[in-house]
């Protein structure tokens, strides 16, 4: 069963005088459980691919469904929350809150959950274990490393045991240790809690962690190679 | 519903120079805009508590020429008249001109019956206090010419004891000698009413009619106001066209007014105060509303990505503009609030520093309490822009800014 659905998706943006086409009916289906890394060269429509189906951005036309919920024709009002119970955002930037520690960054989508406040610290702690910084949760972003920052994020992400993870160059500014880790870390994620990722990388060496590749080029899916592992 | 509030503390702590600066600025301004607008209700108090059964007949010219002292037997005589009394302007000075004091020229033998509702009488000699203090002070300064009855506040600024002879340099009635005028304090008192302050002195009439007949003082002859009680169920309006009647022919036209009127004229004679004040303290909340609002919105442009991430992460417009509303409270309402307490702790000191010119200043608690809403306010408008500014932004475009 397809957990994310696009069909027929264009996406164009104003530049200048000048429209640029993002995406070109798209049509793209992941099936849940999936674990799929997008490529291509910048500007060919990666991160907007994300951002549609994250619902942070919307479609000029067509069809996006996304864990049984049909977001191109959600009003915008209805998206926060709907984001909140169903994704989560992992990004270049780590985009941690620098004021607060890791604890408290990963309790930030917690607060939006109706769990209990000691279901939401045990589910914080739970998530800063799986990626292996339980130790370090009343650490302040500054005080950790560009890795360290990043599984943050990831425990963020997952904190609220959301269906999908859509991650943004989760790798691109880490050495390469670091990415292995980062990477490492997903696959684990998508092994052994079954969730569903959709990864946009430059780096052939993270993409090799996905069951399935996909290229884009200037807004069409322009090959899809078989899974690697 | 649910809006991150941590981040408004812990991002007030991060730009703790920028917030710091900007609660000092509250508290300026609100302290300003406290003292003014008590500047205006502690002069209206003045004016609001004087007594409805009493009159003042002043010279029609000015209040610095002097009536003549048979016009009191005169005044007397007028149908609904009950009591008056002299009183006296005597500009007088304690050891040095800045030393300034209130002193009054009153006939002893009526004063205190005359003002009983305005002034209790709260120790007198061989340390009479209580119930019995009054009956005491009034025998002591009848006993004794040259006596004085002081406000509770003069009596602590100097440090001064009943029994103690005070010397004061007179401006208007000086001595021909060249010496000091000497008071013997025989009683303090402290004020009933607004209208009353707490560092006056009261001494005899007749000790500075008498010395300046003499010849052993100089300074203009006669009375400058005559403070007048008429009995219940007279309209003072008749009263006063009475008194001002019996002198229309002079030798000197009389003016009398009520003594809400007297005081109020008092206010006038500095012009259009309450305008002027509303105006200087309306122009000092304008600049803090600027000044926070330009804060604010510095504060929401640097936190832009920060509203960026919480927007991904599920957190609604509205959660996002409740954290700058937050924080725009927080600091107005942390740093107005100073600013009132500032204002009402300062009460004492600033009463001090006003000295003569508003010896009724307080400030009042509805003062306090407008004060604390302004603030509010204050929060509420500086927040609305960075508001509205941070609900309009597009996750997308929050998440690429630098901020």
């Amino acid at each position: 069963m397809s957990i994310i659905e696009m069909k027929q998706v264009n996406k164009r943006y104003k530049r200048g005088g000048e429209t640029l086409t993002v995406l070109d009916n798209l049509d793209l289906e992941v099936p849940e459980g999936d674990f799929i890394a997008l490529m291509g060269p910048s500007g060919s429509g990666k991160s907007t691919i994300l951002n549609l189906v994250g619902g942070l951005d919307s479609a000029d036309s067509g069809y996006i469904k996304v864990a049984g919920t049909e977001v191109s024709a959600m009003s915008p009002g209805k998206l926060p929350d709907w984001r909140a119970r169903h994704i989560g955002f992992v990004f270049q930037a780590f985009n941690l809150v620098p004021v607060l520690t890791a604890y408290e960054n990963v309790m930030l989508p917690l607060a939006l959950t109706p769990l209990s406040r000691a279901e939401r610290k045990r589910q914080a702690e739970f998530a800063l274990d799986v990626v292996g910084l339980g130790d370090r949760m009343h650490h302040r972003p500054n005080q950790l490393s560009g890795g360290q920052e990043q599984r943050v994020a990831i425990a963020r992400a997952l904190a609220t045991d959301p269906d999908i993870i859509l991650a943004d160059e989760p790798t691109g500014d880490l050495d390469r240790d670091s990415a292995n880790a980062v990477m490492d870390l997903l696959r684990r994620l998508n092994d052994e809690m079954k969730k569903t990722l959709v990864v946009v990388t430059h780096d052939e060496h993270a993409a090799e962690r996905a069951r399935r590749v996909l290229h884009l080029d200037k807004g069409e899916l322009l090959e899809q190679t078989a899974a690697t592992s | 519903m649910s809006t991150p509030w941590i981040l408004v503390r812990r991002n007030m702590r991060a730009h703790w120079l920028r917030s710091g600066l900007t609660l000092m600025s509250l508290v300026v301004a609100m302290f300003l805009f406290c003292f003014l607008i008590s500047l205006v209700t502690s002069l209206d108090s003045a004016v609001s508590s004087a007594a409805t059964n009493r009159i003042i007949t002043q010279s029609a010219v000015s209040l610095f020429v002097e009536l003549p002292m048979d016009y009191q037997t005169k005044i007397e005589g007028v149908d609904g008249v009950d009591q008056t009394t002299t009183f006296q302007w005597f500009g007088a000075y304690y050891q040095k001109p800045e030393n300034f004091i209130a002193e009054f020229g009153i006939d002893h033998d009526v004063f205190f019956d005359m003002y009983d509702a305005e002034l209790d009488l709260t120790a007198g000699p061989d340390g009479v206090t209580g119930p019995d203090a009054r009956q005491a002070v009034i025998e002591a300064v009848a006993a004794d010419r040259r006596a004085v009855v002081v406000g509770e506040g003069l009596m602590s600024e100097y440090g001064w004891s009943i029994g103690d002879t005070v010397p004061l340099i007179g401006t208007i009635f000086q001595k021909t000698d060249g010496s000091a005028w000497e008071f013997n304090i025989v009683g303090t008192y402290l004020p009933k009413k607004p209208n009353m302050d707490n560092r006056t002195m009261f001494f005899r009439f007749d000790y500075l009619d008498e010395t300046r007949n003499q010849g052993a003082a100089t300074g203009p002859t006669g009375v400058g106001v005559y403070s007048i009680n008429i009995l219940d169920g007279f309209d003072p309006a008749v009263v006063i066209a009475d008194i001002d009647a019996l002198f229309e022919n002079g030798p000197q036209v009389t003016m009398t007014s009520t003594e809400a009127a007297f005081q109020a004229s008092f206010v006038s004679m500095m012009g259009n105060l309450p305008f002027f004040v509303a105006t200087i303290g309306g122009a000092v909340v304008f600049a803090v509303i600027f000044s926070v609002i330009n804060t604010m919105l510095l504060s929401a442009r640097q936190r832009t990505r920060e509203t960026g991430i919480l927007k991904a992460l599920g957190y609604r417009n509205a959660a996002v503009s409740r954290l700058m509303l937050g924080e725009s409270m927080l600091v107005s309402v942390i740093g107005g609030g100073l600013g009132v307490c500032l204002a009402l702790v300062s009460q004492e000191a600033m009463l001090a520093g006003l000295g003569q010119f508003l010896p009724t200043y307080a400030v009042a608690n509805e003062t306090a309490l407008f004060a604390l809403l302004v603030t509010v306010g204050i929060g509420l408008v500086a927040g609305l822009a960075p508001a509205v500014m941070v609900a309009r932004l597009a996750p997308v475009t929050a998440l690429r800014s630098e901020g």
